[in-house]
């Protein structure tokens, strides 16, 4: 089985060659793609001298990661994709393994990384309380939100990626529902930067989004209220608040 | 002509799907979508077209079962990725004629480093439509794709520049001109124009290029 790995990114000039060099260096990997968000530093150049693929993504505006693991996927020709963040410090060619091998050995179809860190505060406090009240099977899951993943190449092409932060929780309930085998793996200690708290709100919002919006589709959450309660939110989110509000 | 359009559900198929067409009326057009509820609204829009529903994978098969009959393959996909491997997959079933409709500027080059000739930009013409409006002092109007000529336009502003036009408009064989006054008188002389004229020169890119390179300097 040929395996592409594919690389999200944005002005990670620093990250990106090492990146590139380390993802070709493990078992079955033919290409690697970097899907680059309109990078204005040399992400691009020294990805192409690295032998990797590059592609910009579709829109002028940063379009968000979705539509980057999208572009990916759609570039790809491996039989099992690999999805990895390009700023893990200390990314070896073991974290691509760890992830593909039981793809490879078909014991799964679909695989979910974790790593030894405690689960992030948008996963612990947004994702797996949403996970638990709709998706009681999928909670067991220590990341549900890692951006860390494996899976067939033809998989990617059923589902529909979320644009932004919601993607991954996404894929992990779209590939449940369409009954794709899903393992969870440890794929040990990984070194990148924490975002801000401020960073996280937008970042939870959309997880959030992306687990309602599944939820009302399977008649979980009833449609009459989403359509109430969650245009409410919105309408909270954008600042058009009602009259007499204050 | 056989014409493959790939992803008949972008903004940018519609208008392609029109001009070939119109280009090519008694041609077969196919026209190959990925989801069914497009392909039920774009057989109603395009009766004329062929319509085909295939998965994104079975694209690559469907090209290259049917390549000795096919002329021209044009990806109009919302992904560029998508289209680059649509592109690179044509190329190898030796397709003669391949056209990219991109949607993002940034990544014409990658097609063009990946050998992709007929790369069309559909912001290309932003530049050149500001720079004709605003009267800048050259604009490149149009480089066609399967001839190596070049149509600019040069605003002539100083003396410098007139005298050096009607040099090389003189010696040379490969360069045509006509002038336009601010009133809109139009002539083909330049022994007629003057100051404030604009030219609009119609020759090899080579020599034309020279020309607006020089322009600069003056």
């Amino acid at each position: 089985m040929d395996v592409s790995v594919i690389f999200p990114s944005k002005n990670r000039e620093c990250y990106i060659k090492r990146a590139v060099k380390t993802a070709f260096k493990a078992k079955h990997v033919t290409e690697v793609i970097v899907v680059d968000g309109g990078s204005r530093d040399r992400t691009i150049e020294l990805a192409k001298r690295m032998g990797a693929k590059v592609i910009v993504q579709s829109d002028l505006t940063y379009p968000g990661k979705g539509i980057a693991m999208r572009d990916g996927a759609y570039l790809s020709r491996g039989d099992v994709l690999v999805y990895l963040d390009v700023d893990i410090r200390n990314l070896t060619p073991d974290f691509v393994e760890k992830l593909t091998e039981p793809i490879i050995n078909g014991e799964a179809e679909f695989v979910k990384g974790c790593f030894e860190r405690a689960a992030g505060r948008v996963t612990e406090l947004v994702a797996k309380p949403l996970l638990r009240m709709f998706y009681p099977k999928l909670a067991r899951f220590k990341q549900p939100l890692s951006g860390e993943i494996a899976g067939l190449r033809k998989l990617f092409y059923k589902v529909n990626f979320e644009r932004g932060w919601g993607v991954d929780v996404g894929l992990l309930i779209d590939f449940y529902k369409l009954g794709v085998r899903i393992v969870e793996r440890d794929i040990g200690y990984k070194d990148h930067d924490m975002k801000p708290l401020y960073a996280l709100t937008d970042m939870a919002y959309e997880v959030a989004t992306a687990i309602l919006k599944r939820a009302v589709k399977d008649h979980i959450i009833d449609a009459q209220w989403a359509e109430r309660y969650l245009k409410d939110v919105k309408k909270l989110d954008f600042g058009e608040f009602e009259e007499g509000f204050a | 002509m056989r014409t493959v359009l790939i992803g008949g559900g972008s903004h940018s198929a519609y208008f392609a799907i029109n001009a070939v067409r119109e280009i090519d009326p008694y041609g077969r057009l196919v026209v190959i979508e990925f989801t069914s509820e497009k392909v039920d609204v774009l057989s109603r829009m395009f009766p004329f077209a062929e319509l085909i529903r295939l998965d994104i994978d079975e694209v690559d098969s469907y090209v290259r079962s049917n390549s000795s009959i096919i002329d021209v393959v044009i990806t109009a996909t919302e992904s560029d990725a998508l289209n680059l491997r649509y592109c690179k997959m044509s190329k190898e079933n030796a397709i003669p004629i391949i056209i990219s409709i991109i949607n993002n500027p940034l990544n014409a080059k990658i097609f063009a480093d990946e050998g992709i000739t007929y790369v069309i930009n559909p912001y290309d013409f932003i530049h050149r439509e500001l720079a004709e409006i605003l009267e800048a002092d050259v604009n490149i109007l149009y480089r066609f794709h399967k001839t190596d000529i070049l149509l600019a336009s040069i605003k002539i502003s100083k003396d410098a520049l007139l005298h050096y036009l009607r040099k090389e408009i003189g010696k040379s064989h490969d360069l045509s001109a006509i002038f336009v006054s601010k009133t809109g008188e139009v002539t083909n002389s330049i022994d007629k124009v003057g100051l404030g004229w604009k030219a609009y020169l119609i020759g090899t890119r080579l020599t034309v290029e020279q020309i607006l390179k020089n322009v600069r300097w003056l």
